[in-house]
């Protein structure tokens, strides 16, 4: 008995055009984006300038370092991201910021330079969860109406889903990310950061033949990683390893490669993250998936969704790198839907947060 | 009941609805749509739907409890708790109308406090995310548990506090 609920949006059309900066920086990679919001209710991207800090194989970034980073880059790409746009500061409505979850030190380097601006130009300021970010700019691109949310990122891992103003937390991970376990193992085999260790690892995995037997840790709605994190590693220990990929003499065909492990880990983690989306679609009864966050532009991750979606008749949205992963319009589009319901953040409370849950935020913009 | 030679599966009708529908949490394929629609839309019947089946919403909750203490008893871990998978059977003449608990899909068998306390806590995230300030709806669940698990419940509940603990980005105030 499929109804429809129609409920009113408490955001009404602007009588006038929105202009908003929305600045990202919780992580390695730092974003400048410009969103206007026009007065027959359409939404347009005016510029999206991303830099990411890329550090070598084998490594992975320093909150100290990638602070720097974020502040020698801020002032180049926030110019690009205004010419791009052909804005000034002045026209802008409001400038927001990324106020947490992420790192401490890049966060906090790009709030003092989102204050500043605020300061210099007298704009008022908006800080932004940066998952409800996802979320949003997510729905805007798609056009997904009221999806399950699957946040997969480097810091993140949550299945979400919408509900009396709230983003709610069905299941999570209980240690590290997803992104997190890709991009550790990426660093294990010494796979290159360059454009990101879990792209690198995706390619890797489609020449994978072999799936090794990882453990399978789904918890009630949550799951676990850094077990199947620490067994992929154990296999590069293994005998049967050859870490150039290639047969030595005498081999039988029982070997090991990097991609295999590649493929298995993928393989593993993703049917845990359909299987967690699933229940949470069968629990809401909802047909649509949403998949957010840089983990979500894993071609193979989306290509699992789909069959799982398709065989309950619903159908994945996801989108590519441009949103997926971290940008300042995201942080924009978000800041400037709550600007629109009356929020702003008094210069006094515009610090950063570390910890800070998708389930805190008032969704004010949504019936 | 199976039977795979002559290829019959039998499953039982259960004549009710599931406990999320009865508890407002919407029906399971209605389709929310937002935009700027001026005529108010009609919330469907909630409270009253329970009237027919002769409960109170806190009979329905000590009837959860109940029901999941005698399965936890048995050492049956259900492995998917929702308000979905439960459904109340309409009162007979001869019965009053009661609780039954489906989809044993992802259920097996365990002794463990721990496999129990993990079976509550998604249905406690459940009954948060579908049926939101249901706080003391699920306190009174807990309540009707404790009581039916007799001796068993104090380490599950220990258990259960440690369950809720765990996840990412939890403010750690104090």
């Amino acid at each position: 008995m499929p109804g429809i609920v129609r409920r009113r949006s408490p955001l009404r059309v602007p009588e006038k055009p929105y202009v908003a900066l929305g600045l990202e920086g919780s992580a390695n990679k730092l974003g400048a984006g410009i969103i206007k919001h026009d007065v027959d209710g359409s939404t347009t991207v005016l510029s999206n300038v991303r830099h990411t800090y890329i550090t070598p194989p084998g490594e992975g970034f320093l909150p100290r370092d990638t602070a720097k980073h974020h502040r020698d880059w801020a002032l180049t790409v926030i110019n690009d991201a205004l010419h791009k746009a052909g804005v000034s500061m002045h026209d802008l409505d409001c400038i927001c910021f990324t106020k947490g979850p992420g790192m401490g030190a890049p966060l906090s380097s790009v709030a003092l330079v989102a204050r500043t601006l605020s300061l210099l130009f007298n704009k008022p300021l908006v800080g932004v969860n940066h998952c409800v970010g996802h979320i949003e700019m997510g729905r805007q691109i798609t056009g997904a109406q009221n999806p399950v949310v699957l946040y997969v990122s480097g810091g993140n891992t949550q299945v979400i889903a919408y509900s009396q103003q709230r983003y709610r937390i069905f299941g999570e991970t209980l240690d590290i990310a997803v992104g997190n376990c890709l991009d550790r193992f990426a660093r294990v085999i010494n796979l290159s950061n360059d454009p990101s260790p879990g792209y690198n690892i995706e390619q890797e995995a489609k020449k994978g033949k072999r799936l090794v037997p990882l453990p399978y840790t789904t918890k009630g709605m949550d799951v676990s990683l850094s077990g199947i994190l620490t067994s992929t590693e154990a296999y590069t220990l293994d005998k049967r390893f050859r870490p150039d990929g290639k047969p030595r003499e005498g081999d039988a065909d029982d070997i090991i490669t990097p991609q295999d492990l590649c493929f298995s880990l993928q393989e593993t983690v993703f049917a845990m993250l359909v299987e967690i989306t699933e229940r949470a679609m069968a629990h809401i009864g909802s047909k649509e998936v949403l998949i957010v966050g840089g983990v979500g532009c894993n071609e193979r991750l989306q290509d699992m969704m789909g069959i799982m979606a398709q065989e309950r008749g619903g159908n994945v949205f996801a989108t590519d790198e441009r949103f997926c992963i971290d940008n300042g319009i995201m942080i924009a589009q978000a800041g400037l839907l709550s600007y629109r319901m009356g929020y702003q953040t008094p210069l006094g409370k515009t610090t950063t947060t570390q910890r800070f849950r998708t389930d805190e935020v008032h969704v004010a913009w949504r019936a | 009941m199976v039977d795979a030679a002559q290829g019959v599966l039998g499953i039982e009708w259960i004549d009710g609805k599931s406990i999320r529908f009865l508890l407002g949490g919407g029906e399971e394929d209605a389709v929310i749509e937002e935009g700027d629609y001026e005529d108010e839309a009609e919330q469907e019947e909630e409270e009253d739907s329970l009237a027919e089946y002769k409960v109170s919403r806190d009979e329905v909750m000590r009837m959860i409890g109940t029901e999941i203490a005698k399965m936890h008893l048995a050492d049956i871990i259900h492995g998917d708790l929702t308000t979905s998978n439960m459904m109340l059977r309409r009162p007979t003449a001869s019965t009053p109308s009661h609780l039954v608990l489906i989809d044993f899909g992802l259920a097996y068998t365990s002794t463990l406090v721990e496999d129990k306390a993990v079976d509550l806590y998604v249905l406690e995230r459940a009954f948060a995310s579908t049926h939101p300030d249901s706080e003391p709806l699920f306190a009174s669940v807990l309540l009707a548990y404790g009581k039916k698990m007799g001796k068993e419940w104090a380490p599950v509940s220990k258990r259960l506090d440690e369950v809720r603990l765990r996840g990412r980005k939890r403010s750690m105030v104090g």
